[in-house]
């Protein structure tokens, strides 16, 4: 290869980092702008209940509320279910079938958004209504109970990928020692891989906190924190799914428009937040 | 070679999709009025081969929205255009033409209807609505909460609904369990609930959603039916319009004037509402 395509090729590869590079910081930079009649007019009220666009009352406490409750549901039941079937693809089956599980799991990335939501719609709901006796099954339990299943994948992949690169030498030392398998497992390679599960939730989390149709078809979009305020089986809201059912509502440049793009801005804030705690996390690390 | 050869093909594929110069008139908005201007737009197609025309969803809110950002030719909505809307968007001039009339109609699940719950006054809709009843047991029905269902702020269905229910077109439901976006997914919910109460344009009812007469305060049952929305007795009724910036010119014209024409009234009829044409 000659230097001149050598150079093209460098060159190449620098535009198309700095143009990953501005589009974050481009929308960074438009929903600040966007939002920032919102921060001024309303302030800290924003941070109240009521939610009233034709009074120009902007309340956006009970989505920051959905948004966390359905969060913390859906990394409650599959944090320790993605550790539980991480351990078992990596250490537990033999070898040979463990792709075909895993890859079975990682299917379940592959599925759109809005077919979880249909299902959830047609079925799911149907069901939690029925078992909980409920007047309807569109609550927040569902939304988080199906955003769990939306994230497992990511959780399942990432950490059975760390469990699975220990080397083989720390399971035969704890052998050695005369360790059963279940005290191998939770005494030396759970330890080892404490970082990685901890970056696979972050990673989750990240999913969680953005995911907007399924949600949005599930969790009844009522802007209200139930009462008492841990009765998930309620319906509610969450910041994504008010985005989604009011954005195209919104007259463009009204204060209404304003205030939903500083809930897109607070979401983008989270997410990044989360993820730059999730890379220093990870350089930190010393591999083994 | 062969890479080459398929690298060629790939704008050649394109520009067989783009290349004919079609006009394209893009309609979006209101779902009650939707099923109209999807069958009508099918029919234009048809005889207009030059024609392309794109109907979306979306509420009236995002009709009006649209037209006064000049994004799209017609808005479908179900309701009037308020003060603010307008003031939203000064170089926009909204023009209405109305295409048909429609009802506004509490609906129940029919576990309510079979029931007994055969129809309800303004007040204890209003009532309903206000939070002030929460069992059907209070209306003489069941022993089952009722589930209440409303609508996004910005849907046409709502504001007529509540302006003559709540008195305010854009009244906050303190009652209200879920908050329901187009027709069909309020219909789902309905369905899927033994005790629901919605409110669904008059052409949305089947089987398993049952629309509730109105009592009057005189003490006279109204029935939705076609012919109380045609002599205007039914009192939660609405015009159907589509919305253009200034009059419709050209082929967005040809197209709203096969919708008034007495084919593209037919439509409206078989759609189950009402027709403007006398």
């Amino acid at each position: 290869m000659s230097a001149s395509q050598n150079n093209i090729g460098k060159c190449y590869v620098l535009v198309s980092t700095y143009l990953s590079i501005a589009i974050v910081a481009i929308i960074f930079v438009v929903l600040f702008l966007s939002s920032y009649d919102a921060f001024a007019n309303i302030g800290w009220d924003l941070f109240s209940l009521e939610w009233n666009p034709s009074k120009d009352k902007f309340g956006i406490l009970s989505m920051i509320y959905g948004t966390v409750s359905v969060t913390f549901i859906a990394l409650g039941i599959s944090v320790p279910l993605g550790i539980l079937t991480a351990i078992f693809i990596s250490e537990i089956i033999p070898e040979k079938y463990r792709l075909y599980i895993k890859s079975a799991i990682e299917l379940l990335a592959g599925i759109p958004s809005i077919i979880y939501g249909l299902i959830g719609i047609a079925f799911f709901s149907a069901w939690v209504s029925s078992f909980f006796e409920l007047p309807t099954g569109r609550t927040i339990l569902t939304a988080g109970i199906l955003l769990s299943i939306m994230i497992l994948p990511t959780i399942v992949t990432l950490i059975e990928d760390a469990l699975h690169n220990i080397p083989k030498k720390y399971r035969e030392a704890s052998k050695g020692l005369g360790l059963y398998q279940f005290e191998t497992i939770t005494k030396t390679l759970l330890p080892i891989a404490k970082k990685d599960i901890a970056g696979a939730v972050l990673l989750a989390l990240g999913r969680a906190l953005g995911e907007t149709m399924a949600v949005m078809l599930l969790i009844g979009s009522i802007d209200r924190i139930p009462e008492p305020f841990y009765n998930v089986l309620n319906p509610g809201q969450t910041m994504t799914s008010k985005l989604g059912r009011e954005i195209g509502e919104s007259a463009f440049g009204s204060l209404h428009f304003s205030t939903l793009n500083a809930i897109g801005f607070l979401l983008f804030l989270i997410v990044i937040t989360v993820t730059i705690i999730t890379q220093l996390y990870f350089k930190k690390e010393r591999r083994l | 070679m062969k890479k080459f050869l398929l690298a060629l093909s790939i704008p050649l594929i394109f520009s067989a999709c783009s290349k004919n110069n079609k006009q394209v008139i893009n309609a979006s908005g209101s779902t009650t009025v939707l099923p109209v201007i999807s069958t009508a737009a099918e029919q234009f197609m048809k005889t207009h081969s030059d024609v392309k025309i794109i109907v979306n969803a979306g509420g009236s809110g995002v009709g009006i929205n649209q037209v006064g950002a000049q994004q799209i030719e017609i808005g479908m909505i179900s309701r009037n255009i308020t003060e603010k809307e307008t003031s939203q968007y000064p170089k926009t001039k909204f023009t209405i033409t109305p295409i048909g009339r429609d009802a506004v109609v509490p609906v129940v699940s029919s576990e309510i209807y079979d029931a007994g719950i055969r129809s309800l006054s303004i007040n204890q809709l209003a009532k309903i609505y206000r939070g002030e009843i929460s069992n059907w047991k209070e209306l003489n029905g069941p022993d089952k909460e009722i589930l209440v269902i409303d609508k996004e702020a910005a849907r046409g269905t709502r504001h007529v609904f509540m302006e003559i229910v709540l008195g305010d077109k854009e009244a906050q439901a303190a009652g209200a369990d879920l908050v329901l976006g187009a027709n069909n997914e309020e219909q789902t919910a309905i369905v899927q609930s033994d005790a629901a109460l919605g409110i669904l344009s008059n052409a949305w009812m089947n089987k398993d959603v049952k629309g509730l007469a109105i009592i009057m305060e005189n003490g006279e049952v109204i029935e939705p039916t076609l012919e109380n929305i045609v002599n205007g007795k039914f009192p939660i009724i609405r015009d159907l319009d589509l919305v253009t910036n200034g009059e419709p010119t050209g082929i967005t014209k040809e197209f709203i004037d096969y919708i008034l024409s007495d084919e593209g009234q037919k439509i409206v009829i078989k759609n189950e509402y009402v027709s403007i044409a006398k």
